[in-house]
């Protein structure tokens, strides 16, 4: 009788015990996508670096045939290749130029280095949308492709704000960022400078896009998966 | 002498000029730059054609420098990638930056030098082909065998850091085929293959592309045999199969052979065409619907012999101007009072209880104020006291349509506009009646009445001859017309009279007025129904044979009934002031109205008659 009155004891107390354990680890795990303004909510680092690298590669590829685009329409027998040597204005930043660099720098200042580029292109999209619907005749496809990097921009310097946010948070430094000062340049009266303007925005537009492309695809790798994707 | 001199040296050097002009040496030709590719992003090499060789030996040498850089380098390596070619490995490779590369061709002649090539390693990535392709044939134990393929990244790529990102493409075909069959497998490194034709060789090839870079060669071919195990028993199955349809098929004209056409005939029977006893098809192309239904075997139609029980008596219509109706009632009818009848043309129509309008626009139970075309049934309505006599029932006064209304009793007449007991059927009989009465009351230009005739097969024989007469119809179609004028309804009167002229020579019809009801309405029974029907009124039998003709209409569209030639002549209604014979009519119509109304309407019975339903029933 006593025994079997302690076994039932024992049993409830095991029961209880198991439920407080699973009420405990559920804090542990992962939690699924978090709706917009949600303040505590946790979406994981894998999720966050998976939308950031389908960003950056959307943008690159919009940036690349918009590029070539431009060049097919505007840029013919006009030598501007020659022209737009050194020409970007985020050229003063100093991002790693091959793998080994790439690999070499800790990745919180590869996440510091992408947060600024990225802030470096708010401006110069703007001003490049608002200059191409101005252009005469203004093309149709380049003009929508602008408007939709611009957007995507945006969302992914969100993006990388959170990750960085969970990453090393409570670090917040100074908004360092490339000025962009080639306004005037777009807005030339001389039609051939004009486009040259234009086609060295597009081309420093494409490798930038590169570079986060590819440096948030290290990061991701080296972050998420362990260097093993 | 100097000039000589002069000109000798001139002389000397041209013929040097010429000879080696002759010997073909010249300085080189301007090389160019072919292509530049860039299998990991790591190291690069380009590739270059010389031009015109001079005829000497050229030596090639290639500088670049490099976007941001002054300082002009030479080409670290012309080994590495085959002749013509420039080798540049992980040391000097920077992505991100534009290299300008040019080539320069020297021989002794002189030297030559290539257009500058603007390469920037990011946009002129081309793998090698994936490697280690493996192909294996799987057969899971409740399953098709499917084709598993493998294959691994080529060997510089570095994938795993994530500095390139691959995807895949694989495309196979049987040996034999000439189209190859591509799909694209993502970023996966493996691939199933579930279509497969067994017996046959298979060979496979893949290829890979970096995420923003050019596709790779094809890796070079695997081959696989696809085991036809199954297809044994499938061929097995279908030889048997075969050889039994070869053996039915022989067998099917062999007997088809031997018996001839009555084995055709035999599975197919000759299909039979349609065929109606009596029934002539050439009569109906002619449109002459009395032979053909009489080839059917109808009777007349309308019917005229078959239904005695339906048979009621016609009313007399009369060609004259001052036509009178006649209409026949016996006695007992008479005493039974009148009935307004109404037709009904069809079960459905027509009919409604008490409640639903009618042409009669009162009801049994309570008159109605109703405009319908028969203003009779206001007449009839203030006929209620059953102490009015017919004649004041009658009032034509009281009567814009003065159209009287004689109720056919009996379950198969429709009394048109009463509402008509669902029993009654035989609408035809009531249009018929109408008809007559309608005749009647054209005759005495101006009252109309309705008589109806129960019979079926008498209403459209009536109709037709009335459609068939044709004098004084404008007259009498005016005058009816003034009924539905003053109703402003299109009753039943203006039906007959649109359709039929009333005037006919039929012979007169003669209807039996089997009673009133305390509407005023005359009911009038078949010619032999019998009194037993005529319940309500205790009618003395010898009126059973009396008959009411309409002896004239009156101005105010008052039916004056006489009685039958043979029996009484009686009015049934008149003005007040009408010299129809009262006393007769009074004595006949006091036992009208002594009837008590029995609505004939009963619950659910008719209480109108669709002029709409009149106006089939005419055509």
């Amino acid at each position: 009788m006593d025994n079997k009155g302690s076994s039932l004891k024992g049993s409830l107390l095991l029961l209880l015990l198991l439920a407080s354990n699973l009420l405990l680890c559920k804090s542990v795990a992962s939690l699924p996508i978090c709706p917009s303004g949600a303040v505590n909510c946790q979406v994981s680092l894998r999720d966050l670096f998976d939308r950031a690298v389908i960003l950056s590669h959307y943008i690159h590829n919009l940036s690349s045939e918009m590029f070539n685009e431009f060049d097919k329409r505007y840029a013919q027998g006009r030598g501007f290749i020659t022209k737009a040597i050194n020409s970007c204005h985020t050229s003063s930043l100093s991002t790693p130029e091959d793998k080994e660099q790439a690999q070499q720098i800790h990745h919180e200042d590869l996440l510091n280095l992408v947060l600024r580029v990225l802030r470096s292109w708010n401006d110069p999209l703007y001003h490049l949308v608002a200059e191409v619907r101005g252009m005469q005749e203004a093309p149709e496809a380049i003009l929508s492709k602008a408007i939709e990097i611009e957007e995507q921009n945006r969302r992914l310097l969100e993006g990388m704000e959170k990750i960085v946010g969970q990453v090393h948070p409570g670090i917040k430094e100074n908004e360092v960022y490339s000025v962009w000062s080639g306004l005037p340049s777009l807005q030339m009266a001389d039609e051939d400078s004009r486009l040259f303007a234009f086609y060295n925005l597009l081309h420093c537009l494409r490798r930038d896009s590169h570079k986060i492309d590819n440096y948030l695809k290290l990061l991701k790798c080296r972050m998420v998966y362990d260097s093993n994707c | 002498m100097k000039e000589n001199v002069a000109s000798t040296i001139v002389f000397i050097l041209l013929l040097f000029l010429n000879i080696n002009l002759l010997n073909g040496q010249s300085p080189p030709g301007k090389p160019e730059i072919i292509k530049c590719r860039s299998p990991e992003k790591e190291t690069f090499t380009c590739w270059w054609k010389p031009g015109a060789q001079g005829g000497l030996p050229t030596n090639y040498t290639l500088t670049y420098h490099k976007e941001g850089e002054t300082v002009t380098h030479e080409c670290p390596d012309y080994k590495t990638g085959g002749p013509n070619s420039c080798y540049f490995n992980k040391k000097h490779t920077s992505i991100w930056t534009i290299y300008i590369i040019t080539v320069n061709a020297t021989n002794q002649m002189g030297s030559s030098s290539s257009d500058p090539r603007y390469v920037d390693v990011t946009y002129i990535v081309e793998p090698d082909p994936p490697v280690n392709l493996t192909l294996e044939l799987k057969q899971p134990e409740d399953r098709k065998p499917y084709l598993w393929m493998k294959w691994l990244p080529p060997t510089l790529v570095d994938v795993r850091s994530g500095w390139l990102t691959l995807q895949y493409e694989i495309r196979l075909k049987p040996e034999k085929s000439a189209e190859w069959e591509i799909h694209f497998a993502g970023q996966q490194t493996q691939f199933k293959i579930l279509s497969l034709y067994p017996g046959q060789k298979y060979l496979v090839q893949v290829r890979c592309k970096p995420d923003h870079g050019f596709w790779s060669e094809w890796s070079p071919e695997s081959s696989i045999q696809i085991a036809n195990d199954f297809t044994m028993k499938d061929t097995t199955v279908w030889i048997f199969v075969a050889v039994l349809s070869a053996v039915f098929c022989l067998i099917m004209v062999w007997a088809v052979a031997l018996k001839g056409y009555s084995m055709v005939s035999c599975i197919l029977p000759p299909v039979p065409g349609p065929k109606i006893k009596g029934f002539d098809t050439h009569l109906l192309e002619k449109g002459k619907s009395e032979e053909l239904l009489s080839a059917l075997g109808c009777q007349d139609f309308p019917p005229t012999s078959d239904c005695e029980d339906l048979l009621v008596e016609f009313l007399e219509v009369d060609d004259s101007e001052d036509q009178q109706l006649m209409p026949a009632h016996s006695k007992e009818h008479l005493d039974q009072g009148l009935k307004p009848t109404h037709l009904d043309p069809d079960s459905d129509s027509g009919r409604g209880s008490c409640d639903s309008p009618s042409l009669l626009s009162e009801k049994c139970e309570e008159p109605q104020a109703k405009p319908s075309t028969f203003h009779t049934p206001e007449g009839i309505e203030k006929a209620k006291n059953p102490e009015t006599n017919v004649t004041r029932t009658w009032d034509p006064t009281s009567l814009e349509g003065k159209i009287p209304y004689f109720h056919v009793d009996g379950s198969k007449s429709s009394t048109w506009p009463l509402p008509q007991p669902p029993s009654q059927h035989n609408p035809r009989s009531s249009y018929h009646n109408i008809a007559d009465v309608g005749k009647l009351a054209m005759g005495t230009a101006g009252a109309s009445a309705t008589l109806l005739d129960k019979t079926d097969k008498h209403v459209l024989k009536s109709s037709k001859t009335i459609e068939t007469g044709g004098e004084g119809k404008a007259a009498e179609q005016r005058e009816v017309e003034s009924f539905p004028s003053k109703t402003d309804q299109d009753t039943a009167w203006l039906l007959p009279q649109e359709k039929t002229p009333f005037i006919s020579a039929k012979p007169l019809d003669y209807v039996e007025i089997h009673k009133v009801n305390k509407d005023g309405a005359l009911s009038f029974l078949l010619k032999q129904k019998e009194n037993s029907d005529q319940t309500e009124k205790p009618s003395a039998p010898e009126h059973s044979k009396e008959y009411a003709k309409v002896s004239r209409v009156m101005d105010n569209h008052i039916l004056v009934l006489t009685q039958d030639p043979r029996a009484q002549n009686l009015a049934l209604f008149e003005e007040p002031a009408k010299e129809a014979p009262p006393p007769l009519l009074q004595k006949d119509l006091a036992s009208f109205t002594a009837t008590p109304s029995n609505c004939r309407l009963q619950p659910g019975g008719l209480d109108y008659l669709d002029p709409a339903d009149f106006m089939h029933s005419f055509q």
